[in-house]
């Protein structure tokens, strides 16, 4: 039966709990908890999908009864059982290798035009505006700012940036890239790429990357408003949003209505993400190894 | 000096000169005290990443930018903005990761602009992949000619 629980378990996980979560509400009061909530699931629909491969043909055998426990069965039963479960996990594996490889190097490539462009007179200027990071200012008529993550971070405006925003907006547009950069977001961000690029159809893995995609952007959001003021946050959002954009749009109704996370949202979302890959594992991983593990001392 | 800060001064030697110039021009015009193949180095190290180009004339080499300081900046931002929809990769994260039609249109346009017998930048970037922003008809190469 395990298989068939662990094969449940990741349809619902990679289906109709994504669906539910990304149009929920209530994850951007805690967009840090958030975050662990939606890495739980992944990873857990992840480990049930793997789960289930691995043991159903085991389950098979030994629903079989002993005398077909042998020879071809027993190899074609293992051959399948490993194919599938290694098909997932390799998938995953690849598109992650390759993703990495070819974001670093675009990354490289970014780093080192922004360098070559760089107006050093004007970034000279607000560098020590509280920026760890290296500052680089682009001159271009179009407000905009970004930031290039790694080992050598860079964070980056236009001058037309520069030129619209005042102080404050622009001191919470630096602290917000900032935070993007010190708690590698990229990273965060880097595991749903992959788990929608390896799984782009199946899955609902691209609301899950798109929902995270937002909740690290209000997460840093947050870290701009408490390092300078919800008001700062606001005329920023505002001086870039482009009309009609919905995350932008999102993101300013929740900094403009000043939300802050309720304490117990956050930990019943921590306690959930937990939850997700515990309960699995205790009700049915372990039921079915303490099973298959002496049945396969047996069967050798 | 620093390596950055030392490229960053003879791309402005050779974004501002008129014509394409030789080592020795670039060196003369920096007024630094530096060896001659310290700025042939730095000439080389600027050709290899794309953003200079090597021309020969004669026994000497010229060199010129690759392109305009404007269109490498748009195309920068470009990058930036293009990581998104399907394309999304993390490698850059903007603050705001769409632009209104009438920005991008100057994006497309400051990538168009500049003397004509420059290539748009995406030939120095072959990485550059395809922008998706309101209004905006995907790929700097499939614009109108300039």
């Amino acid at each position: 039966m395990a298989s068939v629980w662990l094969a449940a378990l990741a349809l619902v996980l990679a289906g109709p709990v994504p669906s539910v979560l990304a149009r929920a509400q209530w994850p951007q009061r805690v967009p840090r908890a958030a975050i662990v909530l939606w890495q739980a699931i992944a990873l857990a629909a992840v480990l049930a999908a793997v789960g289930s491969a691995l043991a159903a043909p085991e389950e098979l055998l030994r629903a079989l009864g002993p005398e077909q426990r042998q020879g071809t069965t027993m190899v074609v039963a293992v051959a399948i059982a490993a194919i599938l479960a290694g098909l997932i996990v390799l998938r995953l594996l690849g598109v992650l290798v390759l993703l990495a490889v070819r974001t670093r190097r675009r990354r490289a490539r970014h780093r080192d035009m922004v360098d070559l462009l760089d107006r050093a007179e004007r970034s000279a200027l607000i560098g020590g505006g509280g920026a760890k990071s290296v500052l680089r200012v682009l001159d271009g008529a179009v407000p905009f700012a970004y930031c290039v993550p790694g080992r050598a971070p860079r964070v980056v405006v236009t001058e037309a940036a520069l030129d619209t925003l005042d102080a404050d907006e622009l001191r919470a547009v630096l602290a917000h890239e900032q935070a993007h950069l010190d708690a590698r977001h990229d990273l965060v961000r880097e595991g749903f790429v992959a788990l929608h690029q390896a799984f782009p159809v199946l899955a609902r893995s691209r609301q899950a990357r798109d929902a995270v995609g937002m909740l690290l952007e209000m997460l840093a959001d947050d870290a701009g408003r408490s390092r300078c003021s919800d008001t700062a946050m606001a005329g920023a959002l505002e001086a870039f949003g482009a009309a009609g954009d919905t995350e932008v749009g999102a993101r300013l109704a929740r900094v403009r209505a000043q939300a802050c996370g309720s304490r117990a949202l956050a930990t019943g979302t921590y306690l959930a993400a937990a939850a997700v890959v515990v309960v699995p594992t205790v009700a049915v991983v372990i039921p079915w190894l303490a099973v298959a593990l002496p049945a396969a001392g047996v069967l050798r | 000096m620093a390596l950055g800060e030392l490229e960053r001064a003879v791309m402005a030697q050779l974004w501002a000169a008129p014509a394409p110039l030789t080592v020795r021009e670039v060196h003369d015009r920096l007024e630094r005290e530096l060896a001659y193949t310290t700025v042939m180095t730095v000439l080389g190290r600027l050709a290899k990443k794309g953003v200079v180009r090597q021309e020969r004339d004669g026994k000497a080499y010229r060199y010129t930018a690759a392109s305009t300081r404007e269109q490498l900046a748009a195309s920068l931002m470009l990058d930036a903005l293009g990581d998104v929809g399907e394309d999304r990769t993390a490698a850059l994260v903007a603050f705001v990761d769409q632009v209104g039609p009438e920005e991008a249109a100057a994006l497309r346009a400051a990538l168009q602009a500049g003397p004509g017998a420059v290539p748009p930048p995406a030939a120095a970037m072959p990485e550059v992949p395809q922008p998706r922003t309101d209004g905006m008809p995907s790929g700097p190469e499939r614009g109108p000619e300039s």
